[in-house]
């Protein structure tokens, strides 16, 4: 997969190069660099140019298997990732963990693309290098250094529905005197999503009326200085959603504010990091004069240094040592206390070791404290050996066996009555096993494939428990198994171009523990939501500054009840999208058009409401460059 | 002895009646005409409420007997309750969106859609048939952004035209109904604030009359002896259908901390089943299932009918049999166990989401 996204991508930079920038140094965390033997795919800019006006959702759900729970357009998404719930994905924003505390989780519908420059998927368990809730996979957020000089880039993507983006961004680099280097990026953006459908009902089923209102502002800082590197960000989220907004008694708000805030500081092999986040959720029905208020802030301190060792024959091993230490602050309504206080403290040891050319191993150790218990000794071991590696084919094996943990949610220890505080930290052992190749035909032609197999055993899996007045319980041993591949061409002539890349998904997620007398009719059955199989095709055809993409995504039937009784047809959403880029002496003008939906398929909400049918979007991103020179 | 003599008159009036009623009406066709029907509210995020079908001699249903023969369509909410007036069945259908819920009107004896009704029915919560042509269905209304409970409403519909032609305020929470002779007797939600049994004359649809209770009063059903039972917390009260006189109070137990609910009279009209259900300090629900009769000084709570608890319970007037809805969770289908009157288990039946009633079809 990287090595396809490597191809595609670089391609893709040099058609491009008028409104990129080019690649950059990954600067600052990487956590991807201790993740040999663990699978990951990184998005290449290309792709996230393409999504530059949607949400994460949409580019997860067309380029990765993971499957979104959706509850409607612009209302909470939610992702299983490999057979796993919505809490078993760590949503990392620069190296830090931003899922909020208090639900364990990411509502990826407040995430648009335009939040961040980078963006990686691992698969499996990584909480040995990412920490808690990297029990499925870990979506990887970053940011890059803009370079030198001044681009200013203005777009706006107007949809059907009256829905519609507008964003901004400023990215400057420049010298300062005593060799110090300045850089930044300046960004905003405005979504409004009305979702004024035309019609309402589909299939018989009534449209649920629902408006979100998105706005975001990322600014980064950067002052390098030889080996000083001194980095600010901040990004704020806040997303307004209502359903049933004419309806004033009915109506439903959800306000999800984020202000997210970071400080590191990097000289020579020290790392130091400081971080608060401040998570703020309104609620209301009805009438909005008194709102549901919760706040939840987390300030945080990490503090690293890498080593490195070349020892002879034995190759190169590098390591980073560390701790991290968070205060958690709580005020929400409904919990047992006004205010929740607790520490949370990691310990952790990333080894990466390039025993020969062909072996590169990992060795990552972690052990993280809470106020009250604590969670289990989390190892991982990952290796990856090149079995094959020359012009014409590449071929690597790679493994890895780690175990996971995910720390109890605030809600679920803290929520008047329904929590538990005595709950258990569940605790996952992932093992997987995958192939990565590539074969280059001839100057033209070159294919990439890819197969990946894994099984995630997860204990003590919390459960609300309808038998119990939905208190929260250590029920559930949940076995999660699959196989994901992956196929991609490309084909590079003169003037045009093409690709196409397939993804499929066979994912087995299974309650496998009985804790009651009608377990029986449960045990052994897939998860609800989660389809057996999944997957996506994308192929493309470019001539000169023309490229036409069709983006195809498919989901088998989906269960709606554990015990198969009920369920939701499968589906295939396509869209398809023309591109085309105007380029004036480092001016230029991207426009995309883009069919939602084409085939104006039928497809439910995760609470059985019908989405939406074909729209349009069109956009127009304006860039304004001036010329690149180093720093 | 007067018991006995008043049964066999009964089933001679009921048989007489059903002869009539054969000689001047064929048949009724249809593959729902007799049966029983389970209410399954479903889980109400997901909308995936249903009426159940089994005939009495199965022991399989039909989950969903909406969807199964109309095709294509669902009732999209959680079912709250059922009630045939003349040849129309009408399913309460709480949808977890405002301004979706409705009335869905089928063809009692095919289930086949014939109407749906939703202007003014908000919150649904029972449904009692008053004529072939009228029924009431009281109605929450829309809860308070504070999720108290505004004063709610009775809708009367009409079933020549299929829409409300009044809405009769009650108390808060308006929740069970029992219709008798020419009077329909509404109770209240136990969490829903209000305190008041409301008298509705079925003639003039209006309120002959509103008697207070410490607690939401909910109403069983009247007796063998004409006489009114409703339960309000720990006590039940007999009263009179006519002056609404409590005549006799009784206490289900000492322990108010423990729940009475899911009353159901059995079809001798003398026999009150409940279950009576407590939350430990880990919020696990215990309790058991009791039954009394309209004669005893005292409500047994010693010695239960069955020890566990259910969400439903009613007792069929064919067989006598008593059917307990069982609800493992909401993320499962429920059973119909079946009991003998003597608690012995007959067997259970597969059937909907989060079953919470029954309603016995006869011919």
């Amino acid at each position: 997969m990287i090595l396809l996204v490597k191809a595609f991508g670089n391609q893709l930079m040099a058609q491009k190069d008028s409104i990129h920038l080019d690649l950059v140094t990954v600067y600052g965390y990487a956590p991807e660099r201790f993740m040999s033997g663990l699978k990951v795919q990184k998005i290449d800019s290309a792709t996230m140019e393409q999504f530059r006006f949607r949400n994460i959702t949409d580019l997860l759900s067309l380029n990765t298997p993971i499957i979104v729970k959706n509850y409607g357009p612009g209302q909470l998404a939610t992702v299983a990732f490999r057979g796993t719930s919505a809490n078993h994905t760590a949503v990392i924003w620069n190296g830090l963990n931003v899922n909020l505390p208090t639900l364990g989780q990411t509502d990826f519908s407040t995430i648009p693309v335009a939040g961040f420059d980078q963006l990686s998927v691992q698969y499996g368990s990584s909480a040995s290098i990412v920490g808690t809730d990297a029990v499925g996979g870990s979506i990887l957020l970053g940011s890059s250094m803009p370079q030198a000089g001044l681009q200013v880039m203005v777009g706006r993507q107007q949809e059907s529905f009256r829905n519609s983006q507008t964003q901004a961004t400023v990215k400057y680099g420049t010298s300062l005197s005593n060799k110090w280097i300045f850089a930044g990026k300046t960004a905003a953006y405005d979504g409004r999503m009305n979702n004024h459908y035309p019609y309402i009902e589909r299939n018989n089923k009534k449209m649920i009326p629902s408006e979100t209102f998105q706005k975001g502002l990322v600014q980064d800082l950067y002052f390098t200085k030889n080996k000083h590197q001194l980095s600010a960000h901040f990004w704020l989220t806040d997303n307004q959603l209502t359903n049933n907004p004419e309806n004033f008694t009915g109506r439903e708000f959800t306000g999800i504010k984020s202000y997210r805030t970071m400080l590191r500081y990097q000289v020579e092999n020290w790392t130091v990091r400081t971080s608060w986040i401040r998570d703020i959720i309104d609620y209301a029905t009805g009438d909005y004069s008194t709102l549901d208020h919760g706040v939840t802030d987390r300030i945080g301190t990490r503090i690293e240094r890498a080593f490195e060792w070349k020892i002879g024959n034995l190759g190169n091993i590098q390591m980073q040592a560390g701790g991290e230490f968070t205060h958690y602050k709580t005020q929400i309504i409904n919990y047992n206390k006004p205010q929740i206080t607790e520490n949370r403290e990691d310990l952790f040891l990333l080894t990466r070791w390039q025993a020969t050319s062909k072996l590169l191993v990992s060795v990552n150790l972690r052990q993280a404290f809470v106020t009250g218990y604590n969670p289990p000794f989390t190892p991982s071991l990952g290796a990856e050996y090149r079995l094959i590696q020359n012009n014409i084919n590449a071929l690597k094996i790679r493994g890895s066996v780690g175990r996971s943990y995910r720390v109890p949610t605030l809600n679920e220890r803290y929520w008047k009555s329904l929590g538990n505080p005595n709950l258990r930290p569940e605790d996952g052992f992932n093992k997987e096993i995958g192939l990565e190749g590539r074969h280059v035909v001839n100057a033209i032609h070159a294919f990439t494939a890819s197969i990946t197999t894994y099984h995630n055993r997860i204990n003590n899996w919390t459960y609300w428990n309808p038998a119990n007045n939905f208190r929260v319980e250590n029920l559930q041993l949940v076995v999660a198994r699959g196989i994901e591949t992956q196929i991609g061409w490309k084909g590079n002539w003169t003037a045009w171009k093409a690709g196409a890349n397939v993804n499929y998904a066979f994912t087995k997620s299974s309650q496998e523990k009985v804790y009651d007398a009608y377990a029986s009719d449960i045990v052994g059955k897939q998860l609800p939501h989660i389809p057996l199989h999944s997957g996506n095709v994308n192929m493309f055809v470019q001539y000169k500054q023309i490229r036409l993409t069709n983006q195809l995504q498919f989901v088998s039937k989906r269960y709606t009840l554990a015990d198969h009784t009920q369920s939701s047809q499968g589906y295939i959403l396509e869209n398809f999208l023309v591109e085309t880029t105007f380029n004036w002496h480092g001016t230029a003008a991207s426009l995309q058009g883009r069919i939602n939906n084409i085939t104006n398929s039928f497809y439910q909400s995760i609470n059985g409401n019908p989405m939406p049918g074909r729209s349009f979007a069109i956009s127009l991103l304006l860039s304004l460059k001036t010329t690149n020179h180093p720093i | 002895m007067k018991k006995q003599l008043f049964r066999i008159l009964t089933i001679t009036s009921i048989s007489a009646a059903l002869w009539s009623c054969n000689q001047s009406d064929p048949v009724p066709k249809g593959t729902y005409v007799q049966g029983v029907f389970v209410i399954n509210e479903g889980n109400f995020s997901q909308n995936n409420g249903a009426v159940s079908f089994f005939a009495r001699e199965n022991n399989t249903a039909d989950a969903d007997v909406f969807s199964l023969v109309n095709t294509g369509q669902k009732l999209a909410g959680g079912v709250q309750g059922y009630d045939i007036a003349g040849d129309h069945g009408l399913i309460l259908v709480d949808n977890s969106a405002p301004g979706q819920d409705k009335i869905q009107i089928v063809n009692a004896n095919t289930f086949t859609s014939e109407a749906t009704i939703s202007t003014d029915i908000e919150n649904p919560r029972d449904v009692v048939a008053v004529t072939n042509e009228k029924a009431y269905v009281a109605c929450w209304n829309t809860l308070n952004s504070d999720y108290s409970y505004p004063v709610g409403y009775v809708a009367v519909i009409d079933l020549a035209t299929n829409k409300v032609t009044k809405k009769i305020s009650t108390d808060k929470g308006p929740e069970k109904m029992i219709f008798s002779k020419d009077k329909v007797f509404v109770g209240g939600y136990v969490y829903g604030g209000g305190t008041k049994l409301t008298v509705i004359s079925t003639s003039s649809d209006a309120i002959l009359s509103s008697i207070t209770f410490k607690s939401a009063p909910n109403p069983i059903g009247v007796d063998a002896n004409g006489k009114l039972w409703v339960q309000a917390g720990i006590e039940l009260f007999r009263l009179n259908t006519e002056t609404f006189a409590i005549e006799t109070t009784l206490k289900i137990g000492t322990d108010a901390s423990k729940t009475p609910g899911n009353f159901a009279m059995a079809p001798d009209l003398s026999t009150i089943y409940f279950v009576l259900s407590y939350s430990d300090a880990n919020y696990v629900n215990h309790g058991a299932t009791y039954k009394f009769l309209i004669t005893d000084t005292q409500v047994n709570v010693t010695t239960p009918f069955v020890n566990r608890i259910f969400t439903g319970l009613a007792v069929d007037p064919t067989q006598g049999l008593v059917y307990a809805a069982v609800t493992p969770s909401y993320s499962q289908s429920g059973y119909a166990v079946r009991y003998r009157g003597d608690g012995s288990l007959v067997d259970s039946v597969k059937v909907g989401v989060a079953p919470t009633g029954f309603y016995f079809k006869q011919l």
